[in-house]
């Protein structure tokens, strides 16, 4: 059957890219790795000496590609050659000695190479890569070939979904919310709320509202929550994806407008993302008619300018109109009136990662991955005392134990693991007997211990669980807005009774108080980051309360 | 307490503060104004609040502060108060209203950090760094798989994060940047 509408038209741009790399003459690849993990240990100048080294040859590319999660392993080289083969290095220094790395451009190179080291395949086996797919091995500012890889396929999927055989010129987006619904999709920022809710919603409020001119789509790559980093592997990694997921869930909510939101610090994760949305325009992917649809939209990238409170969608919103970093009052919910008080759907980068693989591989290939009630794989931002720490894709239902002793190799020098921060300052410690919980959203344990963005930080048994705490606690007291009383003045005082139980000069009573502070400050603070704040406090509490040596506590 | 008259004393002590420079100080001062107001109507030609933060980074790129004159032109050119334009200005963790020092040492101190030895760095640091350097701390970097990292900033240059620290090596960067 030929493939007609937008398919059609995306099938020729695939092709026209697919010719023009194999017409491009170089027929081997040298991949440096270089995401902003890497580049801490100097990917970028071992990129730019392989770079001059290799210019002379007109057969081989140098590409810089982002870090495919293996930070440990920081920084990875991986060489292509023209023979198909493929020859693979890593932990390479910047002042490193290249010459091995050079030689194995050409057949004859160390053979000792030809696998991943045995401690890049551990890390690898027992993950699930879908989002990860090509993070690494594609070059991130290449239109080309994320198109020849079958990128924007699951735009163009999109777009001609619900399409009716006779003569439509495009289908309906309520057709691609109901496919998303269907695949069951939860939004990956920590609240797990359904992603085509969002879309149905602020289609509906949008034709309520006749005064609202714009629908707006925000991308929310803020990632200001200590301990994750995977929207930033993702950005620089493979950014197209990102794009394709947002103009699938512009089309599907009916925005005109998409913002990407990129954090402050993120420089490189901008700088790519910037690229490929230039590129992405120039291709006129963002229409007026892309891919032949009635499909149009505009796409901005906007930075952020610090701080844990502006990846609350709120206060997101807020910044974007050059206000001060404040949440607002919810209802009105962003749907209804978001951005300028227009209808806005905010999705976290990860979760549109997802959409175009619904898209593509359909909804019951995306649902045989996870649980029932939370499909689909999770990135998980790995650190702290295991031996590999990085970014991994594992199933939703995994649990916490899996991921910490299978992907990062256990705590090194033969210790014990002790406990894990798991989820971030919003949420709280897990000891090491508690660690087979499943990783899916809500509760992971009722002392408020939540999944979050994604973290685990991990400490051996020397690691003080009331220091990591009191950590935790100072976190969310640096980082309140101010703009409610019970965050602004209750989080300093769960810090100044948590740092006197910490230090072992504590009372009942301060045990007491941070009882009730924790409980005041989550029951009438105004964001998600004030409700949570004493997440910290309740999980120490919980399992450390008897051993923290108060009477009473 | 404010009397009347007040304002106008003050602002005649100001222009008069310097005699021979009377009046070109204020020719200067607007010179710059105007010079600023040229080039935000040329980069943000829509007048709209939407545009502070972008215009705020603009500011901060270009001097590596944000200075207070600069702020009350961005109001102008964007119709905010300048009393919000400094709201929003303060509210923001990466904006700064004072000049950068000819250093900064920014030593990560989130978990993953702090597991791997922040303490011992942070002390190092503060034993090496010299006058004209600043230490500071940061709650995380986002760049945990290579703990512990620091940061380094020279003046007018971006922060380049170096990760799997020792105090010996950070100590020789310190000593290498102070330069």
């Amino acid at each position: 059957m030929t493939e007609v509408g937008s398919l059609a038209t995306w099938a020729a741009m695939a092709t026209a890219a697919r010719q023009r790399i194999a017409g491009s003459g170089n027929p081997a690849r040298v991949m440096v790795q270089w995401g902003h993990c890497s580049e801490a240990v100097g990917a970028d100048v071992l990129y730019r000496r392989l770079t001059a080294a290799l210019s002379p040859r007109r057969d081989v590319a140098v590409i810089a590609t982002g870090c495919d999660g293996a930070c440990f392993a920081a920084t990875q080289v991986v060489v292509e050659r023209a023979d198909g083969t493929t020859r693979f290095f890593d932990c390479v220094g910047a002042g490193d000695d290249l010459s091995a790395i050079i030689a194995s451009v050409d057949a004859g190179g160390p053979e000792d190479r030809a696998r991943p080291s045995p401690n890049l395949e551990a890390f690898f086996a027992p993950q699930h890569i879908a989002l990860m797919e090509s993070v690494g091995s594609i070059n991130p500012t290449s239109l080309e070939e994320y198109l020849a890889s079958g990128g924007y396929r699951g735009l163009a999927t999109a777009l001609s979904l619900g399409q009716k055989s006779g003569g439509q010129k495009s289908g309906t987006p309520e057709a691609v919310v109901q496919l998303v619904l269907d695949a069951g999709l939860l939004g990956r920022g920590g609240a797990y709320f359904p992603a085509a809710r969002k879309w149905q919603a602020a289609r509906r409020a949008g034709s309520l509202t006749s005064r609202a001119a714009h629908r707006h789509l925000v991308v929310n790559a803020e990632e200001g929550e200590p301990g994750v980093f995977k929207d930033r592997h993702l950005m620089e990694g493979n950014p197209h994806r990102i794009i394709e997921g947002a103009l699938i869930a512009a089309y599907a909510a009916g925005a005109d407008r998409v913002v990407i939101y990129v954090n402050a610090e993120a420089d490189l994760s901008a700088e790519r993302m910037t690229a490929a949305v230039t590129d992405a325009d120039a291709a006129g992917l963002f229409g007026p008619n892309a891919l032949g649809s009635e499909f149009g939209c505009t796409v901005a990238v906007r930075r952020g300018a610090g701080g844990y409170v502006c990846g609350e969608e709120t206060t997101l919103l807020n910044t974007i109109e050059g206000r001060r970093r404040e949440p607002r009052l919810r209802p009105p919910f962003p749907t209804d009136a978001g951005l300028y008080g227009e209808p806005t759907v905010i999705n976290n980068a990860e979760t549109l990662c997802n959409v175009p693989g619904i898209l593509t591989g359909g909804v019951r290939r995306f649902a045989s991955i996870g649980l029932n009630e939370a499909r689909g794989t999770r990135l998980v931002s790995l650190s702290g005392a295991v031996r590999r720490p990085g970014l991994a894709e594992v199933p939703l239902g995994t649990t916490v134990r899996q991921v910490i002793e299978q992907v990062g190799g256990g705590v090194p020098d033969e210790r014990p693991i002790g406990f894990a921060a798991v989820g971030g300052p919003s949420s709280g410690i897990l000891p090491a007997a508690e660690l087979d919980v499943a990783l899916r959203p809500g509760m992971l344990h009722p002392s408020g211990v939540v999944m979050g963005a994604g973290g685990i930080t991990v400490f051996d048994d020397s690691a003080s669980p009331s220091t990591v705490t009191l950590k935790l606690a100072e976190y969310n007291a640096a980082e309140s807005c101010g703009k409610c009383t019970p965050c602004r003045e209750g989080t300093p005082r769960i810090v100044a009774a948590l740092a006197r139980v910490a230090s072992g000069d504590g009372s009942a009573s301060d045990i007491q108080d941070l009882r009730d502070l924790s409980e005041i400050v989550g029951a009438a603070s105004l964001c998600g980051l004030g409700q949570m704040a004493g997440n910290p406090v309740n999980s120490l509490l919980h399992f450390y309360g008897s051993g923290l040596g108060i009477d009473g506590g | 307490m404010v009397e009347p008259g007040d304002f106008r004393r003050r602002r005649e002590r100001r222009d008069n503060a310097d005699p021979a420079s009377d009046g070109s100080a204020n020719a200067e001062r607007r010179e710059r104004q105007s010079g600023l107001r040229r080039i935000l109507r040329e980069r943000f030609p829509q007048r709209v609040r939407s545009n502070l933060l972008p215009a705020l980074h603009f500011l901060q790129h270009e001097h590596g502060y944000l200075p207070e004159w600069a702020l009350q032109v961005v109001g102008w050119h964007l119709r905010v108060p300048a009393s919000e334009v400094y709201g929003s200005a303060t509210s923001y963790s990466e904006l700064r209203l004072d000049t950068p020092p000819l250093l900064v040492i920014t030593v990560c101190t989130g978990l993953a950090c702090w597991r791997a030895g922040s303490d011992e760095l942070l002390a190092s640091a503060q034993k090496t760094a010299d006058e004209r350097a600043r230490v500071e701390t940061a709650a995380c970097a986002f760049i945990c798989g290579v703990a512990p990292v620091v940061g380094v900033t020279g003046q007018g240059s971006r922060r380049r994060w170096l990760g799997r620290m020792n105090p010996g090596r950070l100590a020789a960067v310190i000593a290498e940047a102070s330069q």
